[in-house]
């Protein structure tokens, strides 16, 4: 279990650049999609936000058709449903079924939709595939978002990878102990187990988190090390 | 599933910001206030988001083979109060927008309306009623997850039918909560069976916790 987005934030070509001008100018793009709401506007967003991303940002083509497919297949559900069973205005198409069939208002209605959803996370993919999660609370925090909320936010980023890698242990333990086998409540009660445990296991782990916090003078920020990247002396393991 | 990153007209976005941005104000004035006074609980908040994350991240087992997600509000919700699991699941709307590409950032005030306040808060108000009338612990956290998730998905319902009228709202309302029913029906059942099994958990091996967390009162532990 591991979060590709996140991998890819991390290790993309403008991973280090002016986190206030990536998180801004994504943001713009997602609102201005949303806001003028017109087919070729939104069309325009996909280009630019996906050239941006591949060209300037290097993620490759694989990754990022990835990171969209989940959202496409979503989206194309919802506006077939939206195109076939909400019917208003002229028929183009009529099953004669329940007034199922295609109007004039829900051809509109479900193309905007659709071109907009894709415009808005395209636009969304250009910060989250190139912003790591830290980055982002720290132009959150200049926005007058409450301190608490981005420290808490930090906090549980970082507790989320801890989690996952003692959930891939214990997913693993309890195969070997013929866990998941079985029916269908055999395996549910293998993975309430497991999250019983896991709450448990946090609520340790959140001790020994303020013990850690506490011993290092933690006063709402973790300063992290952020190397010069455009350096040459800057190793070139990961591009 | 949450609403999608763009899916909502604009006007709506705004309208359920306006409704997202007190309550969960408020809920991070109570985080506030209590960290204040006692700073030891910061990390096991941030700690408890964590986990409510992880588990609306991981697949469930589910019958049909489909992938499914619970949600997780039921049990945060019977854990740690309305306030601080709305504010938590803000949190964890923003990740999952940002690290899962699941909802998105202009729909998270809808998002989080639902799944993060009035899911929870109607989950909130069965829990303490039924510990009131002293119904069995188990029938309780199973009605209080599976009515969070059902209501979480009403709300959904409704602010979809918001969205688009076509026709008109009443028309649209109930197509929208029966094409989410027969999906979301078995999930919450689901999802209550599974919060049912994780509350056994935590009763059988640290009921101090809970009692901690003001979750149980002590003589039915």
């Amino acid at each position: 279990m591991e979060f590709d987005i996140d991998f890819i934030a991390h290790t993309n070509r403008i991973a280090d650049y002016n986190p206030y001008v990536k998180v801004i100018g994504s943001i713009l793009l997602v609102l201005s999609a949303l806001f003028i709401n017109n087919n070729y506007y939104s069309i325009f967003i996909i280009i630019v936000s996906s050239l941006l991303l591949l060209a300037l940002a290097r993620v490759s083509l694989k990754d990022y058709v990835k990171f969209l497919t989940i959202p496409f297949a979503f989206t194309f559900l919802t506006c077939i449903f939206m195109l076939f069973f909400f019917p208003s205005g002229a028929y183009i198409w009529n099953s004669g079924f329940f007034g199922i069939g295609i109007t004039t208002e829900s051809l509109r209605v479900s193309l905007l939709t659709f071109f907009r959803v894709f415009a808005c996370f395209s636009a969304l993919g250009f910060m989250s595939l190139t912003t790591p999660i830290t980055d982002v609370m720290s132009v959150l925090r200049t926005f007058y978002v409450p301190q608490i909320f981005c420290e808490i936010a930090v906090l549980m980023y970082n507790a989320i990878f801890i989690f996952l890698d003692n959930i891939t242990v214990m997913r693993n333990a309890q195969k070997t102990r013929l866990g998941y086998l079985g029916g269908y409540i055999d395996s549910m009660k293998s993975f309430g187990s497991m999250f019983s445990n896991l709450f448990l296991i946090s609520l340790e782990k959140s001790e020994t988190l303020q013990r850690t916090l506490d011993s290092r003078c933690y006063t709402g920020e973790l300063p992290v090390y952020k190397p010069d990247r455009s350096k040459d002396t800057y190793p070139e393991l990961v591009s | 599933m949450h609403i999608m990153e763009g899916y909502l007209p604009a006007f709506w976005c705004i309208i359920w910001y306006v409704i997202m941005i007190p309550i969960v104000g408020y809920g991070i004035y109570q985080i506030k206030k209590i960290t204040e006074e006692y700073p030891e609980t910061k990390a096991l908040v941030a700690v408890s988001g964590a986990f409510m994350f992880v588990l609306s991240s991981l697949k469930m087992p589910s019958v049909t083979g489909s992938c499914s997600h619970p949600c997780g509000n039921g049990l945060g919700v019977a854990l740690f109060g309305p306030a601080i699991t709305g504010v938590l699941a803000t949190i964890v709307l923003l990740f999952q927008a940002l690290l899962l590409a699941h909802g998105g950032l202009t729909t998270l005030g809808a998002n989080c309306v639902s799944m993060g306040i009035i899911g929870p808060f109607v989950g909130w108000i069965v829990f303490k009623g039924c510990n009131k009338v002293g119904l069995n612990t188990k029938v309780n956290i199973f009605l209080t997850a599976f009515l969070a998730d059902i209501i979480t998905y009403l709300v959904t319902s409704i602010q979809l039918a918001l969205a688009f009228p076509l026709p008109s709202f009443a028309a649209a309302f109930p197509k929208f909560f029966i094409i989410f029913m027969p999906t979301q029906l078995p999930l919450a059942i689901a999802e209550g069976l599974l919060t049912v099994i994780v509350w056994n958990g935590l009763i059988a091996y640290k009921p101090e916790v809970l009692e901690k967390l003001n979750a149980i009162t002590p003589q039915k532990a």
